[in-house]
């Protein structure tokens, strides 16, 4: 069997899972946590081509997840705009601020933009806290409906969930695409030598920008599904903690990969609700984990840089290459 | 007229406080390129740390010491550790690192020493002194003091020690540095010891009169490298010079404008010096190439 | 051995589907002929920021529980807690929310801990009309009105005009105000601001200062300067503490300028005096009677339940109980007395309507009376005044 027949194999299978399992899973709750398993892939997505590939670190996504919540919850709930008016008001506000913010630092080093995406991130949630009159302030923001098309209200959480797991699947698809375009292949080359792209005639900032726009706009348009699934939002989701947890998620993906970073988020989000998804689980254990949390995610970026720097696509590739 | 000299007192003891943590930025830069983004948590260890030790019954001056040697040690511990092995690669991979350092440091303090902030007894009590009407805490006078300290002795550890010549030399050429004998790696341990140490130090003045929590360490972080940035990353005075700036700027805007603004400062800075003036406004060594 | 992948993706895809299928079938069992349980939920922080405030909350949960059920529940049905951790972050909040609703299937919520939780499951209640019960002070969880909601502490609306009539009453008409811009402080800003000017009281300087910042100098500069005879401090956060040592640092805590410092229930707390020392001597403050039960008088009904509570929960835990851990029992004993006024088998929406129902309450924070429009309950009667002395709060007068 050919690698090529046996990936789009797993591809087949895995999607098909994804779009079955509400036919499955009966349990209200548990479809919610596969929901932000996918409202938080869609963030990882774009964190990871800009990580994975084109080698540059972010630490204000968040920020960028919160524009987008603010921006639709405002729309819909203030304004009585259409929902998906709202979602596409929500993709390009989020573009056009990711646009801002890349222009100028990505003619910087890597850790420029690093700290140039924390001072965003950390200016954006003074923002959502200061501006009172659109976003609530600290008490958040609550009352935003349902997302409705037309007369079509999707209120139960199998809609919610096939909703939230069709733009994950779009977007992956939209990444797919670039990673394998022609400007895709200068940013794996990128994150190689930087040098050598440009050598070769590759417009290297251009790409950079590109990349860049596109993981905002994902991680917006996460932010605009999250407020109206769950109908409050407030700035304490949208932190630097929260862009750190993102940006973990990417690491531990691994670069030059989407289903890395997918399985990973995947599994790391589920660690947060083990104890709704094993039933037998004690609470203790259940706490021990919760209050471990963000240890485990900072050990885990640290052992995958020093032991995997591919993190999980590598590990995968390794075990196959020995097998 | 008072009033004024009050606002540029306290703005230049919190600017005291940035500058030493963003002395720790430029310091590490020099070694190993890259930024470490755990700094502000040895701030953070510092206050915790002296309280800890005061706790045990020491006098304040050997905890004070203990605390920036412990911090040191630790600083020297995680370079060891975490980022000697990728040393010399990707600065991307040191970043992330030092991200990851970050969130242990912090979560580590929290399991040790619990969520709630705890307190440290000023250096030395009583009432603070008078100054053309104007008051000044003695606390103050110990931050600054304790800052002065600080940057003269780096002054001299760096131009009339052998250490200092090589950490000199191999933050200039590290391969040349090699040649002429200097265990450049051991210099990169150094810095990271020399950083940590010096934060620990700011955190460990401020404490009797802010106080101090296991999250203190991330804000303040921002706060040092935007005043690291803000005197240009290459150059440690122009550090401590960006970071009595930023002290000034943040206290008169708490004082003339809305105290909002405050924190909105330090990170509007940073982004306009990145954007427009990565080189930095008071240093301009155009020795980092962007 | 190209199949290797093969064998793990379909290991990976019976592993999820069987894994799921096992807990989409755990959900109705059991027959309803006797003594179904009643299924309270709970929304505490029993890890994060919060972590000290969330576990003494569900002790005084668990002992009340436990207490309720061994003098036979509510009409022989006894009562299951289920008790879900927010981690103090208020997406795991919402998480753990509609777990409770959707999973466990509860008839009402406790919690959450911090104020910031408690608005964030708002939506899954009111989207699935149970009854929330806050132990968090913040005002607009009751302010911002939902009728799904109450609370149990002593919020922002009744201890600002009681703090503020002290001062009045002590003879000062001209106050500065400073406030934190997180949630406590500006929570209280603009309440302070109205009741200030309905009592008479003139606001003359009115300064904010961040969360996390280290000094507070320029504002307190401009309190000076601007002739306030009295200063209230309104945040919760460790903040106060630098307050108060910068103003012993510009000489207004002692000596001819010195200036009467007065706060809310965000000083009744330890670290508070601990850390201002001397600084804090005299600070003034509000909040509820209970902080020091004899405050009620000895033969009042309240010092019995006051008492009686405190005896309990140190049998059972070798700790007098905070005031965190008399928040919880009175959202407990609230939703016990709105179940046996319903009666076992009534719905969220009739549990609702009993709780709004509830008058004349005594409980741990004073005596509840809920109403169609305040859910909170409470009144000044409840409160009193405290001052420090020595680092530590004692009853003023």
């Amino acid at each position: 069997m050919s690698s090529r027949r046996a990936r789009a194999i797993v591809i087949v299978i895995s999607t098909l899972t994804i779009a079955l399992l509400p036919l499955v899973v009966q349990d209200r709750f548990l479809l919610k946590i596969f929901t932000f398993v996918g409202l938080n892939a869609l963030v990882v997505v774009g964190i990871s081509l800009l990580f994975g590939y084109a080698g540059q670190v972010s630490l204000g996504h968040a920020g960028f997840v919160g524009l987008g919540a603010y921006t639709a919850a405002f729309l819909v709930a203030r304004l009585d705009l259409p929902w998906l008016l709202a979602m596409v008001a929500a993709g390009l506000v989020t573009a056009l601020g990711g646009m801002v913010l890349a222009v100028p630092s990505l003619r910087l080093k890597g850790h420029y933009l690093a700290m140039a995406t924390l001072g965003f991130g950390e200016l954006m949630t003074l923002g959502f806290k200061e501006a009172d009159f659109v976003t609530g302030g600290v008490n958040g923001f609550s009352g935003v409906p349902f997302p409705s098309v037309g007369a079509l209200v999707l209120d139960t959480p199998q809609q919610l969930y096939w909703l939230v797991w069709s733009v994950v699947g779009v977007a992956l698809l939209l990444a797919g695409n670039i990673v394998a375009s022609r400007p895709g292949r200068a940013m794996r080359a990128l994150h190689g030598s930087e040098l050598g792209a440009q050598a070769s005639g590759v417009d290297v900032v251009g790409v950079k920008v590109r990349a860049f726009v596109l993981s905002a706009t994902f991680a917006g348009l996460s932010g605009a599904l999250y407020a109206s699934i769950v109908g409050f939002i407030s700035p304490s989701l949208f932190t630097t903690a929260a862009s750190v947890t993102f940006l973990a998620m990417a690491v531990i993906g691994g670069s030059n990969s989407l289903a890395g970073p997918l399985l990973s988020v995947v599994l790391l989000t589920l660690l947060e609700y083990l104890d709704a998804l094993v039933p037998g689980i004690s609470r203790t254990t259940a706490e021990v984990i919760q209050a471990y949390q963000a240890d485990i995610y900072g050990l885990a970026i640290i052992a995958v840089i020093l032991f995997a720097p591919s993190g999980l696509a590598g590990m995968w590739r390794r075990t196959r290459s020995t097998v | 007229m008072a009033e004024l000299l009050q606002f540029v007192i306290a703005g230049l003891k919190s600017g005291s406080i940035y500058a030493l943590v963003a002395l720790g930025f430029t310091i590490v830069y020099a070694a190993t390129g890259a930024i470490n983004f755990a700094q502000g948590e040895f701030y953070m260890l510092g206050g915790m740390l002296g309280v800890w030790f005061v706790s045990l019954g020491l006098p304040v001056p050997v905890a004070a010491l203990c605390a920036v040697v412990s911090a040191a040690a630790a600083g020297a511990l995680f370079e060891l550790a975490a980022v000697r092995p990728i040393a010399g690669g990707d600065p991307l991979r040191i970043i992330i690192v030092t991200i990851g350092g970050s969130v242990v440091l912090r979560q580590l303090a929290l399991h040790l020493f619990g969520p709630d902030e705890l307190t440290l007894a000023s250096f030395t009590p009583g009432p603070s002194i008078r100054l053309f009407g104007a008051a000044i805490e003695r606390q103050t006078l110990w931050i600054w003091a304790l800052t002065l300290v600080a940057v003269v002795g780096l002054v001299i550890l760096y131009r009339r020690t052998a250490f200092g010549k090589a950490m000199r030399a191999t933050s200039l050429r590290r391969d040349a540095a090699r040649l002429v004998g200097i265990d450049a790696r051991a210099m990169v341990t150094a810095s990271f010891a020399l950083a940590a140490g010096l934060g620990a130090l700011a955190g460990l003045a401020v404490t009797p009169l802010t106080q101090t929590a296991f999250d203190v360490g991330a804000g303040i972080g921002v706060k040092g490298f935007s005043a690291a940035i803000l005197g240009g990353l290459g150059n440690p005075i122009a550090a401590v010079g960006g970071g009595l700036v930023l002290g000034l700027l943040e206290s008169l805007a708490a004082g003339y404008l809305d105290p909002i603004y405050k924190d909105a400062i330090s990170l509007i800075v940073l982004l306009a010096v990145l954007f427009l003036r990565p080189q930095g406004l008071l240093g301009g060594s155009g020795k980092e190439k962007v | 051995m190209r199949n290797a992948r093969w064998v793990v993706a379909l290991a990976l895809v019976v592993s999820m589907t069987v894994g799921m299928s096992g807990c989409g079938a755990q959900g109705t069992q059991g027959d309803s002929k006797t003594a179904e349980p009643i299924k309270l939920g709970a929304v505490l922080s029993l890890t994060g920021t919060y972590a000290a405030l969330g576990t003494a909350e569900k002790q005084a949960l668990e002992l009340e529980s436990a207490r309720i059920n061994k003098s036979g529940g509510i009409d022989g049905h006894p009562i299951e807690l289920v008790i879900e951790d927010d981690a103090t972050d208020e997406a795991k909040a919402v998480a753990a929310a509609s777990k409770l609703i959707e999973q466990d299937e509860v008839v009402a919520i406790l919690g959450a801990t911090g104020t910031g939780q408690s608005m964030a499951i708002r939506g899954d209640v009111d989207r699935a009309q149970v009854p929330q019960i806050s132990m968090a002070g913040g005002t607009a969880i009751t302010q911002q009105f939902d009728a799904n909601v109450f609370q149990t502490p002593w919020s922002n609306t009744i201890v600002v005009p009681f703090v503020l009539d002290a001062i009045k009453k002590s003879g000062v008409s001209q106050i500065a105000l400073i406030t934190d811009t997180g949630g406590y402080g500006k929570d209280g800003k603009p309440i302070i601001e109205a009741s200030a000017a309905e009592l008479g009281l003139k606001i003359v300087a009115n300064e904010t200062f961040n969360p996390g910042d280290t000094d507070m100098t320029a504002q307190l500069t401009k309190i000076r300067a601007s002739g306030a005879k009295a200063v209230l401090l309104w945040t919760a956060g460790k903040e106060a503490t630098t307050i108060m040592k910068n103003a012993q640092g510009l000489g207004m805590r002692d000596g001819a300028t010195a200036v009467p410092f007065f706060g809310g229930s965000g000083q009744a707390r330890l670290e508070f005096g601990e850390g201002s020392g001397d600084a804090a001597e005299g600070f003034t403050f509000g909040t509820g009677k209970s902080l020091v039960s004899t405050n009620w008088g000895p033969d009042s009904e309240e010092f019995k339940v006051v008492s009686d509570f405190a005896k309990r929960y140190e049998a059972a835990y070798g700790q007098a109980p905070d005031i965190f851990a008399g928040h919880a029992f009175d959202a407990f004993l609230i939703v016990v007395n709105a179940l046996k006024a319903a009666g076992p088998d009534a719905d969220g929406a009739a549990i609702r309507d009993a709780i709004e129902a509830t008058n004349g309450l005594v409980g741990f924070a004073g005596t509840f009376t809920y109403s169609a429009t305040d859910h909170n309950g409470l009144t000044t009667e409840d409160l009193s005044l405290y001052r420090f002395a020595g680092g530590m709060w004692e009853p003023a007068e």
